[in-house]
């Protein structure tokens, strides 16, 4: 029992009282991820100040060289230096990745936030149309479309991934949306006389920004690694235009001719993009559910 | 005398859908004038229909049955209100119960004020959108250091004048209050009523209030209506309501309201109401100049 009749009981003495637990983002983000993307993205970017050599150039002499001094990571069958297409080439490829997942993200927000303004009737059937799309194969889809439209190039191929790849983060975008489409704030707008795109711009999209974060994140993975498979299977990019999936795409003979350092080099950079992307996304998805504690 | 009516409420009715078969009447043919420059008060207990009446009047609803009057434009009608979408969108103006739900966590003061003024491209006459919030937020009685702050950053009263703030750039004709103080404490509640009497005193506004708390309806209301299940069961000025009441559901509530001395509390008898005489069919009559009682027809 306390003596001390001068103690209030049930009130905690201030040292006990916890404090705010502050939010430990820096601890958990994933440093050496940023940075080696970091390094990655900026290296593609300014490739001219990487490259040692012409990427498009083919040396007749020096074909399938292994990595040595002058060619840092051997050169292809037809003579290229694979070291400077590397950054040529991933300028392409994470072009696409964004370039697709910026048709993904736009689509995903445009339908999901009719669906979820709309009436429950068109909304349904707003929601199993883009449930049967999500049913088919991706791949297939892609396939089919990229048929439709003929030979391939960077913005035919971006169109394309990210033409497929919105349902999901609609879904999510039409959830969130239905929830805050009941709040007093939207009726508030609408009674001000606010249209479809005010309240999704100003009221809808800030609220569920965070939501779909790691989904795009995720997304720009995706894209990048279709184009790397359209490549490989020979309906990507040609093998004129560089990029990581079209340098994947000569490891068929490469492997024949025992040159590894062709599939090597190309398969290495786009599996550590991945993974640093992942990285990130994972990071986007816990952090979302520490603020909404 | 048409000419004072701003807004004309005429055999309203809503009806909710709660089933295949189950139809619910929130609002059932009701009929009210609200002139320009006066306080109408909406009173009845919880659940009587008083929120569907504003959502109806702010076209949130559509009702069922009914029309409903807003400077000689009917509301109700598509054609009429996309002629007059700018006039209804800038003249009349809501100020709900919940400030936590009705102002976005994420927008900050500033920008909750200047909305309606960008949504409509309303050149404003201080200069930027900033200067007007600052303005509007002066007015209802906080300074400029609030600008920047977000709602759940702000106190409930502070809250609720940042949404009156908001109703009140655009200068509407008609402010629907729907219990705008029902969620603030009881000093907070003064201020803010006292806030709206300021307003309309200086500004002369048409407030319709909506309210279940009687004694704010007498301090601020010229007219009243008391609303029961969705009918209107009588309708009069404030001082001839609360003096001489006629319907015995509005009797019963002003016998609800706490006299502040226990001797006289304790003594006085608590009328009931058991619904009696509001199953059917009837219609308001008047017992004196513009005291309307609900009258049962006789079967
Ligand atoms: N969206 C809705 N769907 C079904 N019933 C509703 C809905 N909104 C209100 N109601 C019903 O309508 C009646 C009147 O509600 P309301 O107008 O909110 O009353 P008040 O504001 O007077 O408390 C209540 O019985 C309520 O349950
Ligand atoms: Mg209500």
């Amino acid at each position: 029992m306390n003596e001390d009749k001068f103690v209030q009981v049930g009130i905690r003495p201030p040292a006990e009282m916890r404090t705010a637990v502050p939010v430990k983002r820096r601890k958990d983000f994933p440093v050496v991820a940023a940075g080696v993307l970091a390094v990655i993205v900026l290296g593609c970017l300014f490739c001219g100040a990487v490259m040692t050599k012409d990427p498009a150039y083919m040396d007749l002499v020096n074909y399938s060289r292994p990595p040595d001094r002058e060619f840092l990571f051997g050169t292809d069958t037809m003579g290229r230096d694979i070291f400077s297409m590397i950054w040529y080439g991933g300028r392409v490829s994470l072009l696409i990745g964004f370039l697709s997942t910026a048709v993904s993200t736009v689509i995903a927000v445009v339908f999901g936030s009719l669906s979820g303004m709309a009436p429950a009737w068109l909304d349904a059937v707003l929601m199993r149309a883009a449930e049967i799309i999500l049913s088919i194969p991706n791949l297939l889809l892609v396939i089919l479309i990229q048929a439709a439209l003929g030979d391939a190039n960077i913005w035919s191929i971006s169109l394309v991934t990210g033409v497929t790849g919105w349902t999901s983060i609609a879904k999510v975008v039409r959830t969130e949306v239905r929830q805050m489409r009941e709040s007093e704030y939207v009726v508030a707008s609408r009674c001000m006389g606010g249209g479809f795109f005010h309240i999704l711009w100003k009221h809808l999209t800030p609220n569920f920004i965070s939501s779909i974060m790691f989904m795009a994140v995720m997304n720009v993975r995706t894209a990048i690694v279709s184009e790397s498979t359209l490549s490989f299977i020979g309906i990507g990019l040609p093998l004129e235009i560089i990029s990581w999936g079209s340098m994947l795409s000569l490891s068929e003979k490469a492997l024949l001719s025992n040159a590894w350092w062709i599939i090597l080099a190309p398969g290495a950079f786009l599996v550590v993009t991945l993974l640093c992307i992942t990285d990130i996304g994972s990071f986007l998805r816990k952090n979302r559910k520490q603020s909404n504690l | 005398m048409a000419d004072d009516i701003l807004l004309s409420v005429r055999h309203l009715t809503h009806c909710f859908r709660l089933s295949k078969r189950q139809v619910l009447r929130a609002v059932d043919g009701i009929s009210f004038d609200v002139q320009r420059g006066e306080i109408f008060g909406l009173v009845g207990e919880s659940g009587s229909g008083k929120s569907t009446v504003a959502r109806c009047v702010m076209n949130i609803l559509r009702p069922t049955q009914g029309e409903i009057l807003f400077n000689g434009v009917n509301v109700c009608d598509a054609a009429q209100r996309r002629a007059n979408k700018k006039m209804l969108q800038t003249q009349r103006q809501i100020i709900f119960q919940d400030s936590a739900s009705s102002l976005n966590p994420r927008m900050t003061a500033a920008e909750i004020i200047a909305e309606p003024m960008q949504i409509n491209h309303i050149t404003t006459p201080r200069g930027s959108c900033r200067a007007e919030a600052e303005f509007q937020l002066h007015y209802v009685g906080m300074d400029a250091s609030y600008l920047d702050k977000y709602p759940p950053e702000l106190s409930g009263g502070m809250r609720q004048r940042v949404a009156i703030a908001r109703a009140l750039s655009m200068e509407p004709e008609l402010l629907v209050a729907d219990e705008p103080i029902a969620s603030l404490d009881v000093s907070i509640q003064a201020q803010i009523i006292n806030l709206f009497k300021h307003l309309q005193e200086e500004h002369g506004f048409t407030f319709l209030f909506i309210a279940h708390d009687l004694a704010v309806v007498r301090y601020l209301c010229d007219r009243a209506a008391v609303l029961y299940h969705g009918k209107i069961v009588e309708l009069a000025p404030t001082a001839e309501l609360f003096s001489n009441p006629c319907h015995p559901y509005t009797k019963a509530l002003l016998s609800a309201i706490p006299i502040p001395d226990p001797r006289k509390e304790r003594a006085r008898p608590l009328v009931k109401f058991d619904g009696k005489g509001l199953r059917g069919e009837g219609r308001l009559e008047e017992v004196s100049a513009g005291h309307l009682v609900w009258k049962e027809a006789e079967t």
